[in-house]
């Protein structure tokens, strides 16, 4: 019935991005940013327009965000008709986000696998093991994400992939982008099947004590990183 | 009674496993049948309230009645506190319990090893008692039976007033 240790798959999601949120200290015309750290086509002053698809380029008034302390990445699985839950103690968030343009948004969230933490030890050690996260052969795990997209109820989806125990899966991941103090909070739910990422090989491969379903649930706060 | 005999050959099963699939089950279904002991015990008390046990003054010494209430007085802690320390091991082991899959009951206690190696003791220790006691109740029944020649065993067994002849079979 469900997922026992699925929930490695947690690692990866991580999210992104940005609803709707707000970007505080940057100033309101986007011509005054500065330019990116990083070098990057020149920013364009296009208030709506950049494409969604164009990820390399650091669009006017989109700032960088990186993890701040507090952030939590949560999984949760069934095992046995019992929902099981546990956490990654240790991952990086990284945000690109312009409020006024939160499709040219962009987000990577890197985990280690080996910080999962259930509270047993045991089920941390079988987790961490071979069958499933393998977090020697796979330490750790990647979302990526270069654009973001509106869902059908109106918030907003980073559009990415997720690298999970060397599978990498298309994966849209909601997020709500709040203000919080000086910076943002990147916060949101995701479901993945740990069986589509090979998380569970052997005997883990069945569903019928432990579900394929894992939810990851997020909460990030991100400082302004530029 | 043979619920509580499987539950002790489940759990060295599952003590004898290293955590992966077969533990998991072994030790979902200690739990199911853990519960469902809780459960009857339950019942078990609610009917015992309700339906007052039979006198037996008149046919059992001072000190028997005394040693009988006693052991059912533990019997029935016991069977109340296995379940119920169980329950605790797993909550705190942050292992939430189901019901044969088909439900999840609310955990105990929060996540917590040192309680977990508590509960864990305890719950072997309980178990031990449960043993001794249950020891007791049967050799109490028997002497009941082969010595005193009374109708004590006959009462105990289902279907089974005095008057009636022994059942072969074991109750509950």
């Amino acid at each position: 019935m469900t997922n026992y240790f699925a929930p490695l798959t947690a690692v990866a999601v991580l999210l992104a991005s940005a609803c709707s949120a707000a970007e505080p200290p940057a100033p309101k015309p986007a011509a005054a940013q500065k330019p990116a750290p990083t070098p990057t086509t020149p920013p364009t002053t296009a208030p709506t327009g950049a494409p969604a698809t164009a990820p390399a380029a650091r669009p006017a008034g989109a700032a960088h965000y990186r993890q701040a302390g507090g952030a939590s990445l949560a999984f949760s699985f069934m095992q046995a008709g019992a929902e099981n839950h546990g956490s990654f103690r240790q991952f990086t968030t990284g945000l690109t986000w312009d409020e006024k343009n939160p499709a040219a948004g962009s987000l990577d969230v890197t985990v280690q696998t080996a910080s999962l933490e259930t509270q047993d030890k045991d089920r941390n050690d079988t987790l961490a093991g071979a069958d499933l996260f393998d977090v020697k052969k796979f330490p750790t795990a990647h979302y990526t994400a270069n654009s973001f997209a509106k869902r059908a109820d109106g918030g907003l989806e980073a559009v990415g992939k997720l690298t999970l125990r060397g599978v990498t899966k298309n994966l849209r991941v909601p997020l709500t982008i709040r203000t919080s103090g000086s910076g943002l909070e990147l916060s949101g739910e995701v479901t993945i099947k740990r069986l589509d990422f090979g998380v569970g090989q052997g005997d883990w491969n069945s569903t019928e004590w432990v579900g394929d379903d894992v939810k990851l649930a997020y909460k990030v706060p991100m400082t302004r990183a530029d | 009674m043979l619920l509580i005999i499987n539950q002790w050959v489940i759990a060295e099963r599952a003590d004898s496993l290293p955590l992966g699939l077969a533990k998991l089950k072994a030790l979902a279904w200690h739990k199911s049948f853990g519960l469902t002991i809780l459960a009857l015990a339950i019942i078990r008390l609610v009917w015992r309230w309700a339906n007052p046990v039979p006198d037996l003054s008149t046919e059992t010494r001072t000190w028997e009645r005394r040693l009988a209430n006693l052991s059912h007085v533990l019997l029935y802690a016991l069977i109340f506190a296995l379940p119920l320390t169980g329950w605790m091991m797993s909550s705190a082991k942050n292992f939430p319990v189901s019901w044969f899959n088909l439900f999840q009951v609310p955990d105990l206690v929060a996540p917590n090893e040192t309680l977990f190696q508590r509960m864990r003791h305890l719950h072997h220790l309980l178990f031990g008692g449960l043993v001794a006691v249950a020891v007791l109740h049967v050799a109490g029944a028997l002497k009941h039976h082969f010595i005193d020649h009374n109708d004590v065993l006959k009462r105990m067994l289902p279907f089974g007033g005095p008057g009636d002849g022994p059942r072969a079979k074991p109750h509950d």
